[in-house]
């Protein structure tokens, strides 16, 4: 009696589950599921300053210009053509087209815009993230719409790259309705409405995010698929297996490594490789001993080997930099590959010698480093360079790990540590992104130059910082671009000699999709989804096969 | 109104009538430990959120630093500490959390966008509480139907396997266990999906109502949105009811032996009642008593599980939140989970012990 129930019992929950799985997924023709271990800190173009929320304003949102998926190549968007640069390059004046809807119908003037991006101005530094403060306010003076298509910039100095900052997220036309003059609304309830290519249609926190197409939508990115579903996972390991089963189409950022290996080989899964602008590097403090010896500097610069660090730690998938401005930017050159031939002990020894040290009287370093913020790796290519400085029998490392909240104020600040690890991820692509942060006015802690209240880029410590100072600033407002470039690669030079950081590798970034999702044929690199060097995701390039 | 608000109103109001008429009608003993039980419960709440608030202060790190990186200059980070009252002095900043907590207005959130935490609460909760109750039917269901089975043949190799089971079962790592349903299930068999609430797709025909998604389904008759959400519930719930389930097992048998000792047991076999009806009827009625008390004690593990669970399956639950805020140092989210956790636990275990009471009569408090 008891084993014919259980019999029954199960062979009814049998026939459920059938059932179940049968109607409880639903293959979507053309909709297309992307998944993100990111969470959405803000979709307000005023106030967002992360790369998911960025990509999310960017697929739903235009700017004058843009970037063409695939390349850094830099074209007009809702601009008519590149902006009309006054003879002193403080006022850029681009003409709109004047054809720009928002999804719902409404249609964007210049004055409209114009009063968007003030809001971007004026309410922008009170938002939580407050990218006003870094992408806008130390550069735009006052922003104007003289009529319905033109729209004027007046900048407080002439600044080479303005254009890269006009094609950034904070520079998208935000609705009048839905981002109200007076606030930051980070999370609007969906739908809500973009001039670009998309629209959000749903949105459930943490959980999913619906994009549909823009009907009125002109631009030449227009959507193929139907739907872009984003999904959010809270763990890597569950976005790839997730992936590998089917539950979603394209699995974006992050997979760490190993994943990556074990996607490479699953069959059905392409793993397109981006190489992108996230570095590592190692800072040094100048104004503290035993940093301010540039014979010291020399001779750590002339010990490392980053092929070792690429290859025993991350099995090849990040790459050797020996510059700080990373390959495919403008004037990007190897520098310090040229320069110091690392490893190369011998020379490392005679710099060290020509300060002092020997092995009897020993050069020692505190190196500092967070545990976890730039992967668990770090510790294992931190203890690597370690040996190798060693190895030169002159240095002894002290290294340290701390926790990520207390080591940025503390390296970054400039009074408390010799040296440390940094990672850089650009805001805009273009070179000054890499080298001014690092040089001007305490320099995210070199203090190459000392930093002094209410200047741009600080004192200089030496002539050589001078030069440095010089070249760069002069590089910022340079328009002709063959001169641009020449100044950047001289910079370079006085950089690697200064060794102001020590530049280490460089990650790409990975995307994993299924074998039925394609890129655009008509724009660069479908073989990662048209995702180029500026890390640039544009949805409309997608394509799902039967 | 808060798909929380609704869930409380759904399961509050009628508990509250419960117990308000448990209390006027109850005898004085159990009415007098009732509400020392009521009255003990906020002191513990308030001890256990001073503890992690203080422990959350006293451990190195800034937040508004961890949030903002390299790029955040000194000045940014003042302000953003100012905004959020993290540079008023650590007593003032206590003096507002508990001031806070009384008002179950928990603050906003140190970290991304700033939100209400009660917000966010709002929209994990249920995704929670989704989880733990088929787990905690599913852990009890094979329990007690697993316990008196292998106590009804005792020493035989049916008892050895159960018992085996339940010893290997709440041995297992959660995350291991999770890890192998998802590859065996999802991956290799591809029968179940291995994450989310519900398919994306059918998700966005789902209108949310108390984000309890099973209900929201079923009120608004949407079946193949019930259909994903139970296919999704499955291998979750396996995870954390089949690893709950060992030491129902365990104690269930326990219980069952030693009730089929008794005399009234001996007495119903002496009259010919047919064997199954002795153990399942009469035994394990009795038997149950001391599995409701393990029920209260296990909701503690059943929260800790569920904090695994949902990262391990990307379920976006307060488990899942707690583990993001952790890392990013924000102390408001912190400490309102581990509140609304201690609460849960105070009053599962508060309920517990009224049922008890009413199920045997001899219990005196």
């Amino acid at each position: 009696m008891f084993k014919k129930s259980m019999y029954i019992i199960m062979g009814s929950l049998v026939i459920i589950s059938m059932l179940l799985t049968a109607c409880g997924t639903k293959t979507a023709e053309n909709q297309i599921i992307i998944g993100v271990t990111d969470q959405i800190a803000s979709l307000d173009p005023a106030d967002a300053y992360s790369t998911h929320d960025w990509e999310l304003i960017r697929n739903t949102g235009r700017t004058l210009l843009r970037w063409n998926p695939g390349t850094g190549d830099l074209v007009a968007d809702m601009a008519t053509g590149m902006p009309v640069i006054s003879d002193d390059g403080l006022t850029y004046t681009f003409t709109m087209k004047d054809d720009i809807k928002f999804a719902d119908g409404l249609k964007l003037t210049a004055p409209m815009f114009a009063g968007q991006l003030n809001r971007l101005l004026t309410i922008g530094p009170s938002c939580p993230n407050d990218v006003a403060d870094t992408l806008a306010i130390p550069y735009v003076e006052s922003i104007t719409a003289p009529d319905d298509t033109t729209i004027v910039f007046q900048l407080k100095s002439a600044v080479a790259y303005f254009p890269q900052l006009v094609a950034t997220a904070p520079y998208t036309p935000a609705h009048p309705d839905t981002f109200l003059a007076s606030e930051c609304v980070l999370f609007p309830t969906a739908p809500f409405y973009g001039v670009g290519s998309w629209f959000v249609s749903q949105f459930t926190q943490n959980e999913q995010l619906v994009l549909e197409p823009n009907k009125h939508y002109t631009g030449d990115l227009k959507p193929q698929a139907d739907k872009i579903i984003i999904r959010y996972f809270s763990d890597p390991q569950t976005m790839a297996l997730a992936v590998q089963n089917g539950e979603i189409d394209v699995a974006w950022r992050f997979l760490g490594p190993q994943l990556i290996t074990e996607l490479e080989s699953t069959d059905g899964l392409t793993v397109g490789t981006v190489d992108g602008g996230a570095i590592r590097f190692l800072v040094f403090n100048h104004d503290m001993p035993p940093m301010d010896d540039p014979n010291v500097l020399k001779a750590i610069a002339s010990s490392v080997d980053r092929d070792a660090i690429s290859d025993s730690v991350y099995s090849g998938t990040v790459n050797p930099l020996y510059s700080p401005n990373p390959p495919g930017f403008m004037g990007a050159t190897e520098v310090f590959d040229t320069m110091y031939q690392a490893p190369n002990l011998e020379a490392a020894k005679a710099f060290l010698a020509d300060s002092g040290y020997d092995e009897t009287n020993k050069c020692v370093l505190d190196l500092w480093y967070p545990p976890e913020h730039y992967g668990a790796e770090t510790s294992a290519w931190m203890e690597i360079i370690k040996q190798q400085l060693e190895a030169t029998g002159v240095f002894t490392v002290n290294l340290t790990a701390q926790e990520w909240s207390t080591y940025v104020p503390a390296l970054t600040g400039g009074n408390s540590y010799q040296g440390g690890v940094l990672g850089w991820f650009f805001d805009y692509p273009d070179a000054s992104n890499y080298l001014d942060p690092f040089v001007y006015n305490g320099g995210m802690g070199t203090d190459v130059a000392l930093a002094a209240d209410g200047s741009t880029f600080g004192v200089a410590i030496n002539d050589k910082a001078q030069l440095l100072l010089d070249l760069l600033s002069a590089a910022d407002v340079e328009t002709d671009m063959a001169k641009r470039e020449a100044l950047y690669v001289q910079a370079q030079e006085v950089y690697a000699d200064l060794v102001v950081t020590l530049p280490l590798f460089f990650q790409a970034e990975h995307i994993t999709y299924r074998s039925n999702i394609r890129g655009s044929s008509d724009f660069g690199s479908p073989e990662t989804l048209n995702i180029g060097g500026n890390v640039e995701f544009t949805y409309s390039m997608l394509t799902k096969e039967p | 109104m808060s798909p929380l608000a609704i869930i409380f109103t759904i399961i509050g109001i009628p508990s509250l009538v419960l117990l308000i008429y448990i209390l006027i009608r109850g005898s004085t003993g159990l009415r007098r430990y009732i509400l020392t039980r009521i009255g003990l419960t906020l002191p513990m709440v308030f001890i256990l959120g001073s503890l992690v608030f203080f422990i959350m202060h006293i451990l190195p790190g800034d937040p508004v630093s961890s949030a903002l990186g390299p790029k955040g200059t000194p000045e940014m980070v003042e302000r953003i500490r100012e905004n959020l009252g993290l540079n008023k002095p650590l007593i003032a900043q206590y003096g507002d959390f508990l001031k806070n907590m009384i008002t179950l207005d928990f603050g906003n959130s140190l970290v991304g966008g700033h939100r209400p935490i009660i917000d966010e609460m709002s929209e994990r909760f249920p995704a929670t509480l989704e989880l733990v109750i088929p787990a905690s039917i599913l852990a009890l269901f094979i329990g007690v139907i697993g316990g008196t089975y292998a106590a009804a043949r005792r020493k035989t190799a049916r008892d050895y396997s159960l018992r085996l089971y339940s010893v290997i079962i709440y041995s297992l790592p959660i995350f291991w266990f999770g890890l192998m349903l998802q590859l065996l299930f999802g991956v290799v068999l591809k029968w179940l999906p291995i994450s989310g609430r519900i398919d994306p797709v059918i998700g966005t025909s789902l209108e949310h109502v108390t984000n309890l998604y099973f209900i929201d389904a079923l009120i608004s008759g949407n079946w193949s949105a019930l259909a994903s959400v139970i296919i999704h519930l499955v291998l979750p719930t396996f995870t954390l009811g089949l690893i709950l389930s060992g030491v129902f097992v365990r104690m269930t048998r326990i219980n069952v032996i030693e009730t089929l000792q008794a005399d009234y047991i001996a007495a119903a076999r002496a009259r010919g009642i047919r064997e199954h009806i002795v153990v399942y009827r009469h035994a394990l009625k009795n038997a149950m008593i001391p599995v409701i008390t393990l029920i209260g004690l296990q909701v503690a593990i059943l929260l800790a599980g569920a904090v695994l669970t949902e990262t391990i399956f990307s379920w976006p639950g307060m488990g899942s939140y707690l583990v993001l805020r952790i890392s990013s140092r924000d102390y408001t989210a912190v400490q309102s989970v581990i509140t609304m956790f201690a609460l849960l636990v105070a009053v599962i275990s508060l309920a517990v012990d009224i049922i008890y009471s009413l199920l045997d009569p001899r219990v005196r408090y």
